[in-house]
């Protein structure tokens, strides 16, 4: 089984605050990991490195074999990644049926069909990710009005909708009820296990990532400190002097 | 089962939005129609204006409301729209000074295509900024094309404009012109309604919502802002064409960014939130410069005035208020039934 | 060779750069802190040549006709341009920091239209114009008129006197803090609301005080305001917004290039200028010497 995602010495630095330091990391395809660690170690700007909101100052990403180090936001999306956002990135002014159905259409190439029927095409498809990720009954609502649950849930339909074989989750569940978030993952974990979409998610909520990830990663300070199992991370000794902030580099 | 207890759905936003643009256009449409039986040629002199105008603003709309950005130079495409068909005017019309059906409905096609050729050119640089750095960018493009127009003496007549552009025999007849105006402005807009109702037009919202978020869902930024610059600049280029001959003049000072600020004003005061508000901020704007005109001479204080009220009380403008106040009066009335 | 017509337009450049750099630092001021971007900064500039003059004129009557009492009437048009400043922002800018960009400029757009009107309304259509009777001075093969140099010498006064009090006064830091970092300032306690009341008093104060100096040069005329503007926007776009470094090279940089243009291509001349803001923010969207935001 070869990795779906290669990232080999990445490297960043903004101005002199160097935030990601030779960080070697892989997936293989089907997998469903988490990156854990302190606030400020650089989970985030890892995630944008990769998905291209960052420039990388130096190393290589590979995914399904490409390079695609560098690479503008939009072409690495509609290779097959997908991405949601820590603060919910969504469409505020939009219903949550048109942002799912844009993001349809997106991902159908129909993005720039000016004479078809945004309200025609590709509903199925939208109707299935909402249905998938239980917001069907809100479907005519506006985005921004939702609450802070459904925006999450929102946010994670669109990166859905995009059809991507590899899911980033920057913090998929922050700011939802112990119900909320136990029904995301549970949705996560079905969608790993049915269509075998690899996810990569961080968390600060070690219950979640005790029960949802096959393989934990913790960074510290930019740097990736222990990879392993959730058994293996927890006996780390390294890892829980970072934790209890006593890990120096 | 994932549970959230969430405000009752009587919040139908696609719903309430629509809502109100389908009845205005129609209302407005019947309205138009019957305009020319009113005494005089004065009302339908004015309408045709609302008319022209109302397409200028609409095709601003396109890049504001529906993108999200300020233009501050969209008047150059009108601009180039209108001198594009006056200059084929007068190279079509006979040495006596009158100009055939066919020769004149060509020089009317000659305003979009290149204002579309303009808008390419400085919707190519201007895509890659946004917010005020995109409002600076048309704003410098339009007067760099209006300093253009007007010191290109030779090619242009500068400052002197071009002249003497009567249509044919029927159409010098006001309610003639009204009606073709009326025909054209409408078909134009239909097509401007398609357009925001497909897949691209709703990508265009996305583009003003979170213009972050549309590039992480695969769409080339740049690109689909720059077609929907090109697309408004046709519009725009359509309602100069019309312009040349309902004035009979152009003058370079269509060009410049007070004549960008009417559209802006008109859209602003009929709501950028819905397809139609532009039109409508049209027919008022229009409308109450031609009144104010006829007592006083202070028309910029006037509507200075307006503008000052309606972004400090009325920022989404009339439609905007007739929006809000229908959708305070349905959670009322859900409030009520619950209770 | 005849070098008169060159040093002429040279003079008349560096003069014109002057004025310039008072209206836009003020304008650029008022962007860099606030992120306001004043449309009725020439407007209100316009009005305070008008108020000069009538101060002017009415110190004329009273004591006796003499270009020395300019000086007086420039600096009570000034204050009284502070005055204005303040209450505008007071009353109608502040009403508007929580809203969106294109609100916030038609609220200014407003004010041009609004001021523009009012001056027609207290002082008519007829331009207005001081003739200060100075003979011209002949230098270098042409004649030049000294006020010139007054021009140019308040020019660099104040930017001096600005340079001054922005890196050497501690409201000063305080304000170029600002520029940098708003939320930080706020957080350091220093009240923010003050500060942009007395930003925006002092940048319509320096376009105040412009408009006064510029009188005995150019008629005041209603509508010069909109072809000025532009051009303060074409300075503090190619100098970078809250540069005041930025704003003095480039309004030598357009004051001049527009002189000489004239030479050349008289009606094309601010063409040129819009070319080179094209061309800066196409290349460098925050200006010469503008910090680079993420735009």
């Amino acid at each position: 089984m070869s990795a779906i995602l290669a990232v080999t010495n990445l490297e960043k630095h903004f101005g002199g605050v160097h935030v990601t330091r030779q960080v070697n990391f892989s997936m293989q395809a089907g997998e469903q990991s988490a990156i854990i660690g302190p606030n400020g170690a650089g989970k985030s700007t890892f995630m944008n490195l990769l998905t291209g909101y960052h420039r990388c100052d130096a190393g290589k990403v590979m995914f399904e074999g490409r390079d695609i180090t560098n690479q503008a936001p939009h072409r690495i999306a509609r290779l097959g990644i997908s991405r949601a956002f820590q603060v919910s990135s969504i469409f505020a002014r939009m219903t949550v049926a048109e942002n799912v159905r844009s993001a349809v259409h997106a991902q159908m190439r129909r993005s720039l069909s000016i004479f078809g029927a945004a309200s025609r095409i590709g509903i199925d498809e939208s109707g299935r990710v909402l249905a998938l990720c239980g917001l069907e009954g809100k479907r005519d609502l506006v985005a921004g009005e939702l609450a802070q649950g459904d925006k999450k849930r929102l946010e994670l339909a669109i990166a859905l909708a995009g059809k991507p074989r590899l899911l980033f989750l920057d913090e998929p569940t922050a700011g939802m009820s112990i119900d909320e978030a136990r029904g995301t993952m549970e949705l996560v974990d079905r969608l790993n296990r049915e269509l075998g979409l690899t996810v990569l998610f961080t968390e600060h909520d070690m219950g979640i990532v005790f029960n949802h990830a096959r393989k934990l990663t913790l960074m510290h300070r930019g740097e990736i400190i222990v990879q392993g199992t959730p058994e293996e991370v927890r006996a780390n000794e390294t890892a829980q002097k970072v934790y209890l902030g006593e890990h120096q580099i | 089962m994932i549970s959230a207890v969430s405000a009752p759905d009587v919040r139908r936003g696609a719903l309430a939005r629509h809502s109100l643009s389908v009845p205005v256009a129609i209302l407005m449409f019947v309205l138009f129609l019957l305009v020319p039986l009113l005494p005089g040629e004065f009302w339908t002199h004015v309408s045709t204006e609302v008319l022209i105008l109302g397409l200028f603003a609409m095709s601003f709309n396109l890049l504001y409301g529906y993108m999200g950005q300020i233009s501050f130079g969209h008047a150059a495409f009108f601009g180039v729209g209108a001198y594009a068909s006056a200059m084929v005017f007068t190279r079509l019309k006979a040495a006596g000074g009158g100009i055939g059906m066919l020769d004149f409905l060509l020089s009317l096609l000659a305003g979009p295509p290149l204002a579309a050729v303009a808008a390419l050119i400085v919707g190519f640089f201007c895509v890659r900024l946004t917010g005020i750095y995109f409002a600076m960018l048309t704003l410098a493009f339009g007067e760099l094309l209006f300093y253009i127009v007007f010191s290109w003496y030779s090619f242009t007549k500068g400052d002197d404009g071009i002249q003497g552009l009567l249509p044919p025999l029927y159409f010098q007849d006001a309610v003639h012109f009204y009606y073709l105006t009326l025909a054209i402005v409408t078909l134009a807009l239909l097509a401007m309604w398609r357009i925001t109702e497909s897949p691209f037009g709703y990508i265009m919202r996305t583009l003003r919502d979170n213009q972050r978020r549309a590039a992480f869902l695969g769409i080339n930024v740049r690109l689909h802002m720059l077609i929907n610059f090109v697309i408004a600049g046709s519009f725009a280029g359509l309602a100069g064409a019309l312009w040349g001959p309902f004035s009979r003049s152009v003058n370079p000072g269509l060009l410049g960014w007070q004549e960008s600020g009417v559209a802006v004003f008109m859209t602003l005061i009929g709501g950028a939130g819905s397809f139609v508000g532009p039109m409508l901020g049209s027919v008022i704007y229009t409308l109450l410069q031609a009144v104010v005109k006829m007592y006083t001479v202070y028309w910029p204080l006037t509507i200075g005035t307006i503008i000052l009220l309606i972004v400090l009380f009325m920022p989404g403008g009339v439609l905007g208020l007739i929006e809000k106040r229908i959708k305070a009066r349905r959670e009322r009335d859900a409030g009520g039934r619950e209770a | 060779m005849d070098i008169g017509p060159y040093v002429l337009q040279l003079f008349s450049g560096l003069s014109r750069a002057m004025v310039l750099f008072l209206l836009s630092a003020g304008l650029s001021l008022i962007f860099g802190v606030m992120n306001i971007l004043n449309f009725a900064h020439a407007t209100l500039w316009l009005l305070s040549g008008y108020i000069t003059f009538s101060i002017f004129q009415f110190l004329g009557e009273q004591f006796g006709a003499s270009p020395w009492l300019l000086l007086p009437a420039i600096l009570s048009a000034t204050s009284l341009m502070a005055l204005i400043g303040f209450a505008l922002e007071r009353f109608l800018i502040r009403r508007t920091y929580d809203r969106e960009l294109p609100e916030q400029l038609l609220l200014t757009f407003a004010l041009v239209l609004i001021v523009g009107d009012l001056i027609k309304l207290i002082w008519g259509v007829e331009n207005r114009r001081i003739n200060l009777g100075v003979e011209p001075v002949e230098m270098l093969d042409t004649l030049i008129n000294p006020y010139h140099f007054v021009i140019v010498g308040s020019g660099v006064a104040v930017a001096a006197g600005l340079w001054f009090f922005l890196h050497r006064t501690r409201f000063g830091k305080i304000v170029r803090a600002a520029v940098y970092n708003r939320n930080m300032v706020s957080a350091l306690g220093i009240r923010i609301p003050i500060i942009y009341a007395l930003v925006f008093a002092a940048g319509v104060a320096l376009a105040g005080f412009a408009g006064g100096v510029f009188l005995p040069l150019l008629p005041m005329a209603l509508g010069v305001d909109h072809d000025v503007i532009v051009q303060c926007f074409a300075v503090v776009v190619i100098g970078g917004f809250g540069s005041m470094l930025g704003t003095f090279v480039a309004s030598i940089i357009v004051g001049v290039v527009y002189s000489f243009s004239i030479l050349f291509w008289p009606d094309g001349a601010l063409a040129m200028i819009f070319l080179i803001v094209i061309v800066v923010l196409i290349w460098r969207p925050w200006g010469l010497f503008g910090t680079e935001l993420r735009y």
